[in-house]
Formats: C-alpha cells, structure tokens, sequence
C-alpha cells in the first residue's frame, strides 16, 4: 500500500453549540473509491466541505497529498476537483466559457486548454454541445459538463457530492462508466458521498456515518459479511411442512402474508436443504445482503425512507 | 492577471447579452433629463440643460457600479461562487476583476450617454475635458463598485439585498443634487447631504464638464458646485479628494470583507436545498 492520500485525525466540526462531526478518523488509500454512506445531517458534506477547504474546521488535523487543509489551502485546491451536490454552473454562459474559466481558475497553460476542453468533453460525451448555454440543457448533461470540469486540471483527487442524484439510471451508468474509467487510468482517487447503495458497493472503502461520527469503516463485501445475513423469501403449498422443515434445521422465520422470510447463513447448504423438499416450494428467491440493511442492523434505521433500486442478487 | 481579465472578459460579455437592460439604460437618462430640466431652470442655475445633464451621466455611472453587487449576488446564489471558492484563484483577484469589469462596465454607459449628450449641445472647449471626463468616471467606478461589491459581500442574501440596496441608494440617489436641487431640499436633508458621497461627485463632474472649475468660489457655491459650511467653502478641488478618501476606504473594506467571509453558510432560495443543510 501506497501513503494514504487523505488523512483526517480527530476531526471535530461545531456549529456553535452544535456538534456535525464529532472525533472523526479515517485514512484514504491513493488510486482508490472511498464512500461515505448516511442519511442527511450526519455530517457527509461538512466534511467534504471542509476537505474541500471551503469550510473551517474546529479541531483535528486533515491532509490531503500531504497538504494541510487549513495552512495549505491552495496547495489542496490544486490537487482537487469537486462536484458539489448543488450545481455551481454559470448559467448565463455557454459549456465553453465554463471551461475556460475553470482553466483560468486552475492555471492551466493556455496552449493545452482548447485540447482539454475537447477531451473532457469527449469523455462525457458532450462535444456536440460546446457552444451550448448552460441554462440551455436537461439535468443530466449539466451534471456531465460539471463532472466534466471537474476533470480539466486533471486533480488527483476528485470529491463527488451526491453526483447522479436525480438522474435517470442510463445516464447515472454512463456517467459511472466515464469516472472509473479515469480512476483507472490517471490512479485518481475518488471520494464519494451517495444516497445510492450500488455506488456505494463499487467502492473500495466504506465508512457509515451517522450523528457525526463513523459508526463502520471496511469494504462493502467484509461489512455485508459481518451485519448482515442473506435471505430467503419462500412461498409455499404446504404452509404446516415448511414451519415443520424449518424448526427442525433450527432457523428463525417471519411470516409476511404468505411469504416465509428466512434468515440464511450458508447459500449452498439452504439450497441443498429446500432441494429435498422442492415439492412443497412454489417460489423461491434469495436475496444478498445489501449496505442498507448494514446501516439498519448497526442504527436500527433506514437511511433512506423510500428505497432504492438495491443491489438484489436471485436465485433459483 | 489572467484570472482579472478573464473574470472582466465574463462580466462584460454578460453585460452586452443582456440587450434589454442595455437599451433601457441609455433611453432612461434622457427621460429624466426631458423631466427634471425645467425644475432647474427654476432655482437660477444657468445652462441648466448641460448642468443637469452632466448630473445624470455621473448618477448613471454610480448606479451601473452598484449592479456590481446584484450579479455578485446571483453568483453567489446561484452557487457558482462555490467554484470559484475552492479553486486555487486568491480571493483578491476575484475581488479586483469584479470591481473593475464593474467600472468599465460603468465608464462605457458614461460615455454613450455623453455622446448622445454633444448633439443635445454639450461641448467641450479643450480635448482636454472630455478625457478628464473618461478619467473622473473611472474613479466613480471604482469608488462604488467598491462600495457594491463591500455591500453584497457583507449581505449575500439575494431577499435581504434587496432591501438593503433601496434603503442605500435612494438617499444616496435624491440627496446628491441630481434629480433634485440641493437649495431646495428642507434644511436638514441640505445638512445630511453634506454626509453622502455623491454630493461630491456630482459638484466636481459638473464643474469639470461645464468646464468651471476656475470661477470665483462664490459663483461655485451660487450654482451649487461648491458648498459652504459655516465660512469654510469645499471646492470641487476638495470634492475630488473627498470621493477618493471615500472610495480608498471601500476598496480596502471590500478586499477585506470578501476574502473573509464565510460564503458557505448562504442561504439559498427556498427550494433549492443547499449542501451544507445537509
């Protein structure tokens, strides 16, 4: 492993008596997608906002490429792109003079800027819009000439606030597809703050926050492992036989209308398990463990209220 | 540099597209001109036409600095501010390229009017006023771009702004002389603008203009280019240094005031929810 790119120590952020983040520590490898996961209020844009030297910090020590966010400020700046959850387009100004300015804000040398431009656009896929005016555009291409421009002073970290919401899902795949793709070529790091639990998943690293402070850190596969359980969805034609069949094996279930939920600790042994009894099954599913329910088992709450195309694997 | 005249180069482009505004900005001056020429007839100013005239061209140039602080607003409510905060650009530079697209911005609006004003009949006897003219609205145009720019750094609430902007520039617009004489004004309005900035401006603009800043004090004051407190005359010669000392101050106050401040607790319009309530 290669010297963590981000380091945050005992970060502590106040809103006067109000405490956002409270004693927060975690570390980000270089080249690697870090995604930070909680509901709303739990302190993820204050704290991109204060990596992004933007907002200051009541305590604690955070470092980016090894720059001190609060006394080398513009060295963190030139080593960052940021998509900010909120649009920060000019409106009033054409997809070129966007670009331009933001070359102009990031010193880039002016006889590679047309190139630039031409490439970031390509990338996104919005060449054919160069000369378009902002305010003249649909959701989904603002978002692209934004992560777009995110990208011209080619950052070493790129911070991504929220950066599909709203967007339909081809447009979110695709705009996924264009940032994986520079993670891989240019090592870039990506930080990430989603509502979504598929983006969360492609992460390397995830920290859960919640109440401002880090309540799990690990990769996705390891926190499914440890909170949560797959499970089974079972409908059946002899309800009194699979009650039977399921006490004897010893596992727990729940009733939901008629579908029997069964808790499953291991895939393959289940399935060889209802294979002898497939004469009682009428359907089937098993689903994998997803983010969202590590954040329930660990919080006892949903993160989000309405729920989400979530990561649901089948069998059967 | 190359972030002030790219900051300049925006401004000014969004000025020119703003067509409507454009042509309503250069029909307006001659309006009030038609409206309140025969108003200082009445009070024995002579020329009255040229004097009233060199009044609006340097109240125009004021009002046009102040927008300064509308579109720094919009910027920031509209978010883009926030690019501008985390690149590496110094605070400075943004502060200086808005002032100074603000009064070229400013200056040009001056002088259309001032041409169209040489076929209403004002001329210049030297080719030396009309320059000195371009300069003194340059100064106008820094000292209240400044002065904007102080105002919407400190506000930045677009709602609030609003309120803030009329209770600032309707005294500092009726109290200058320009629309109204100041010999008419009750006497306690004549002593508060004696305080107001413009009064200056608007005595040295029309004595530079009317090409008097050579006649006896008592004609100045006569015609209310100079003013008397007690048996002390300010001369326009002192205006000048008056508007500069003023405008020194909000340039410094400005530059200040906007590498300070906290541009990310801003509240946004309602509706448009903004990262930091997250």
């Amino acid at each position: 492993m290669t010297m963590p790119i981000i380091v945050v120590e005992d970060f502590v952020k106040k809103y006067g008596s109000f405490t956002a983040v409270d004693h927060v520590s975690f570390t980000v490898e270089t080249g690697s997608i870090f995604a930070f996961l909680g509901p709303n209020g739990a302190g993820k844009s204050t704290t991109i906002s204060t990596l992004c030297t933007i907002m200051d910090k009541t305590s604690g020590n955070l470092l980016i490429d090894g720059n001190d966010i609060a006394t080398d400020k513009n060295a963190v700046r030139n080593v960052i792109g940021v998509v900010f959850q909120d649009s920060t387009l000019d409106y009033k100004m054409t997809v070129e003079e966007n670009l331009n300015m933001h070359c102009v804000f990031y010193n880039v040398p002016k006889s590679i800027v047309d190139e630039r431009i031409d490439l970031v656009l390509n990338i996104v896929n919005l060449s054919k819009w160069k000369k378009a005016m902002v305010s003249s555009l649909s959701g989904g291409m603002k978002r692209r000439v934004e992560i777009a421009r995110s990208l011209l002073h080619i950052p070493k970290v790129l911070f991504l606030d929220e950066p599909t919401t709203g967007l339909d899902p081809q447009t979110r795949a695709n705009i996924w597809e264009y940032i994986l793709k520079l993670q891989k070529e240019r090592n870039m790091t990506i930080f990430l703050t989603t509502h979504y639990m598929e983006e969360a998943e492609i992460s390397d690293k995830v920290a859960i926050i919640d109440h401002g402070k880090i309540i799990a850190f690990d990769e996705p596969s390891e926190l499914k492992k440890q909170y949560t359980k797959d499970i089974a969805e079972i409908i059946t034609s002899n309800e009194r036989g699979l009650e039977k069949l399921l006490e004897k094996y010893q596992m727990g279930y729940k009733k939901r209308g008629n579908v029997y939920v069964v808790e499953v600790n291991e895939v393959a042994s289940f399935l060889e398990m209802v294979g002898e009894h497939k004469k009682i099954i009428i359907s089937l599913e098993v689903k994998k463990g997803t983010l969202n329910d590590v954040f329930l088992k660990i919080t006892g709450r949903d993160i989000r209220r309405q729920s989400n195309a979530n990561d649901n694997s089948s069998y059967v | 540099m190359r972030t002030i005249t790219a900051l300049m180069y925006r401004n000014i482009k969004l000025f020119t597209r703003n067509r409507l505004q454009l042509i309503l900005l250069l029909i307006m001056p001659y309006f009030y001109l038609y409206l309140i020429s025969t108003i200082f007839k009445s009070v024995s100013i002579n020329d009255s036409m040229n004097y009233v005239l060199a009044g609006i061209v340097i109240i125009v140039v004021f009002q046009t600095s102040l927008n300064i602080a509308t579109s720094t607003i919009e910027d920031i409510s509209s978010g883009y501010m926030k690019e501008v905060l985390v690149s590496p650009v110094k605070r400075v530079e943004i502060a200086i390229g808005q002032i100074l697209s603000s009064t070229t911005i400013a200056s040009f609006q001056g002088i259309l009017i001032l041409i169209i004003g040489y076929f209403f009949g004002m001329k210049y006897t030297t080719p030396i006023t009309p320059l000195a003219i371009i300069a003194f609205m340059i100064l106008i145009g820094i000292v209240f771009s400044s002065f904007g720019l102080f105002l919407a750094a400190s506000v930045k609430n677009a709602q609030t702004f609003q309120i803030i902007s009329v209770a600032v520039t309707t005294p500092i617009t009726f109290l200058c002389g320009v629309y109204v004489p100041l010999s008419l004004l009750p006497n306690g309005l004549q002593f508060l603008s004696l305080f107001n900035p413009m009064t200056y401006a608007t005595a040295f603009f029309r004595a530079l203009s009317l090409e008097k800043l050579s006649v006896s004090a008592d004609e100045l004051v006569a015609q209310e280019l100079a003013f008397k407190i007690g048996n002390y005359v300010i001369t326009p010669q002192m205006s000048v240094i008056i508007v500069a000392l003023f405008g020194l101050i909000f340039i410094i106050l400005s530059t200040i005031v906007f590498s300070k401040v906290d541009f990310t607790r801003v509240t946004r319009p309602s509706g448009n929810k903004d990262i930091f309530q997250q």
